[in-house]
């Protein structure tokens, strides 16, 4: 186990304060670089998310070229407040629209790869209520300034807002602590040392994402994680302190169901690696239990656990990008 | 950076004529508006404690890069543009950077498409931020001034603050004025320009806990603030000089079934008159003398801030040139005493006056929520007055 990685690849964000440092940095390597907020009914935190990184990494300092949206069909006011604030927005069903049809984070991800032109994508939830540039320039600071460090990844403390305009100094992250670090744990003890794997904040190379598989739901973090691993090792990898980050609270349902979605994903890679034999299929339903009038009745949520392909592998992409060969 | 217009100054129409236009370019940087409101404004900063806030407001101003970026002794954040001019004054542009809402109240702001929402929004994160925005504003519309420009984002204004950043910051200023700007969040169409004489004061009513009385014979604390309450109600209180008293906070009490063995009852004397609003608080203290000498209860005023009246008269060049501007960008004038930074700067003898920026509701609850649209009229009306300013209608 590489123990150096957590000391020599972990940022805290003020490294990175410097932003005019970055813009230099990234116009000498004649980089580009694109932020994706993949959005569903994100109308309370969305045009917050755009305005502060139009203001501060577009006018003020050109560190982003491109800011795009990739909504998965909002019923509320999510895309068209994006666009009046300044964002490039599409319809996930839009893109690609010869393929099959997917609902999912992970889909929007993916297809974010296509829409996009630069050579470094950003990706951030739309959620975060005290959204900061430092959410951006700190997660492509490693990209630029190290010649070796492919993708990167946020962590932070986690306080949880409670409703009533109340928030709770510390918490979260349990899925990661009772799902993710167990099962690193047992398979692939390196990646411990990642402090929150799950954490939807991340970016990367297009060479590295255009050439993993995204699953079109919650397990893309997951999977990334391992798959970049796989190929390219941990020291392409860094991880990046960005203090704090404050979202809306989950029920435990609703994390039982996000576990599971990780729990496949995740035995469907170490399957695939053979780590293990698993001798059946898995079942692609989490049967949660409720009670109702005295009597405990069944709540099913299917999982198709679908996953794109490598997108360098869809002959639009390749056209689009001028890619002869894989 | 874009330049959209230059502004050749010659007389009073045509800066006044470019201000419409001035609000569709300043639009034009909306974000970068919107984004110093909400780094701000979602910083907590409860009076006496701005230190967090001060620094924001610094790093923003810096970020602007303004010519000087410092502290005064009172650790009163202030930016510095320089004017073209050696010898001209400078102009004043403050907001009070402290809210009324504690550290553990959630700051962060929704923003909408036409508004935004959050603790402290209107009083005074929006004139914070436009505070702020303001040397990327003069750049965008290619403004440059004689005087020079201070910005001051002051501490210490609300409640027990007494206005001291303020009071602090005018008192070891060195040089003249030429004149001065406050902001205020809201309402868009106010234009103060005198402040009424002030008295802020607490009354406490505290019971001794180990009173000979049996607990059921005690007196009550809060039956004896309604008593003191009744009794400033029947003060006799004049037409002319104007004056009012207003009972703003109570509180009191432990629980429901236990005689209330405290209570505090917050109030303000207001007058025009410096001398009715010390005769009203003379007779509030005879009050509370009476009826702590009839109920053997402790009953205590303590002043928290008083201001002493004053005003710019209606016809000053300010006052008109302000109206003037107002009337331009189609907003109606509307004039009240205002007890702020304003009554600081007048009783120096600066010319000055309040604004507001631009509509509002439930100002002082946690879901604030300002209008986005009519802020950008609002900002180009305090860039006319300030350009009014440095004109020279305050130098008389």
């Amino acid at each position: 186990m590489n123990k150096n990685w957590l000391k020599q690849n972990t940022f805290h964000y003020s490294e990175f304060k410097d932003i005019d440092r970055l813009v230099k940095e990234k116009t000498r390597k004649n980089l580009s670089i694109a932020l994706c907020l993949p959005t569903l009914n994100e109308e309370k935190t969305i045009a917050k998310e755009i305005l502060i990184m139009k203001s501060e990494l577009m006018t003020r300092y050109p560190l982003l070229d491109e800011l795009i949206v990739i909504d998965s069909g909002s019923t509320d006011n999510t895309r068209k407040i994006a666009e009046d604030y300044g964002a490039e927005v599409y319809k996930a069903d839009d893109i690609l629209p010869n393929l099959e049809v997917f609902k999912g984070k992970g889909e929007n991800l993916w297809k974010a790869l296509y829409v996009t032109k630069s050579d470094i994508i950003v990706y951030l939830d739309a959620d975060i209520k005290n959204i900061h540039h430092r959410f951006v320039y700190a997660l492509v600071g490693p990209l630029l300034l190290s010649d070796n460090i492919k993708f990167s990844k946020a962590f932070y403390d986690r306080p949880i807002a409670t409703g009533k305009s109340k928030i709770r100094p510390t918490g979260g992250g349990r899925v990661t602590e009772l799902v993710i670090r167990p099962m690193f744990s047992l398979f692939f003890p390196e990646l411990t040392q990642i402090m929150q794997p799950l954490s939807g904040e991340y970016a990367g190379f297009r060479e590295i994402f255009e050439k993993i598989p995204f699953p079109i739901g919650y397990g893309v973090e997951t999977s990334m994680i391992l798959d970049i691993y796989e190929k390219w090792g941990l020291d392409v990898m860094a991880q990046v302190d960005l203090v704090k980050r404050i979202h809306r609270n989950q029920d435990t349902k609703a994390l039982g169901r996000m576990a599971f979605i990780i729990l496949k994903t995740f035995c469907n890679r170490i399957e695939k690696l053979g780590l293990v034999n698993i001798n059946r299929d898995l079942f692609n339903k989490m049967i949660q239990y409720n009670l109702v009038k005295n009597e405990y009745q069944p709540d099913i949520f299917k999982i198709e656990g679908v996953e794109r392909p490598p997108i360098v592998e869809i002959a639009e992409y390749r056209e689009k990008f001028n890619i002869q060969d894989l | 950076m874009q330049k959209s217009q230059t502004v050749q100054v010659t007389n009073m129409d045509t800066y006044i004529d470019q201000l419409p236009a001035f609000a569709e370019t300043i639009k034009s940087i909306k974000e970068i508006i919107i984004a110093n409101i909400v780094f701000i404004g979602q910083v907590p900063s409860p009076t006496f404690k701005e230190k967090k806030r001060t620094s924001i407001f610094m790093e923003r101003l810096s970020e602007a890069q303004v010519d000087e970026c410092t502290t005064d002794g009172y650790r009163n954040p202030i930016g510095i543009i320089s004017g073209t001019s050696k010898t001209k004054p400078p102009i004043f542009i403050v907001a009070h950077l402290d809210t009324h809402f504690s550290r553990d109240v959630d700051h962060n702001f929704t923003v909408k498409e036409d508004a935004i929402i959050g603790a402290g929004i209107l009083d005074n994160s929006v004139g914070v931020g436009v505070l702020a925005s303001l040397p990327e504003i003069f750049r965008k519309l290619d403004l440059r001034f004689e005087s020079d420009i201070v910005l001051a984002g002051v501490i210490q204004s609300l409640g027990k603050g007494n206005l001291r950043g303020v009071r602090h910051l005018l008192k070891t200023w060195s040089t003249p004025i030429r004149g001065a700007l406050c902001i205020e969040g809201g309402e868009i169409g106010r234009l103060n320009y005198y402040s009424d004489g002030m008295i802020r004061a607490e009354i406490d009513c505290t019971m001794s806990t180990n009173s000979r009385w049996e607990q059921r014979f005690r007196p009550n604390a809060i039956l004896i603030l309604n008593e003191v309450i009744n009794q400033i109600l029947k003060l006799r209180l004049p037409q002319r000089p104007r004056a009012r008293v207003i009972f703003g906070k109570i509180s009191g009490g432990y629980k429901h079934g236990i005689i209330a063995y405290d209570a505090k009852l917050g109030f303000e004397i207001q007058s025009d008159s410096d001398k009715m609003v010390k005769t009203i608080y003379n007779d509030i203290q005879d009050i509370i003398n009476g009826i702590s000498h009839e109920n053997s209860v402790g009953l205590t005023m303590k002043t928290i801030s008083n201001l002493r009246p004053s005003k710019l008269r209606y016809n000053h060049p300010l006052i008109k040139n302000t109206t003037a501007v107002m009337e331009k960008l189609d907003i109606k004038p509307i004039s009240e005493p205002s007890e702020s930074e304003l009554s600081i700067f007048l009783s120096r003898k600066i010319p000055a006056i309040t604004l507001g920026i631009t509509h509002g509701e439930n100002y002082h609850l946690e879901n604030a929520k300002m209008e986005i649209e009519p802020m950008f009229k609002g900002i180009a009306h305090i860039i006319g007055v300030i350009m009014a300013i440095d004109r020279g209608v305050c130098d008389e």
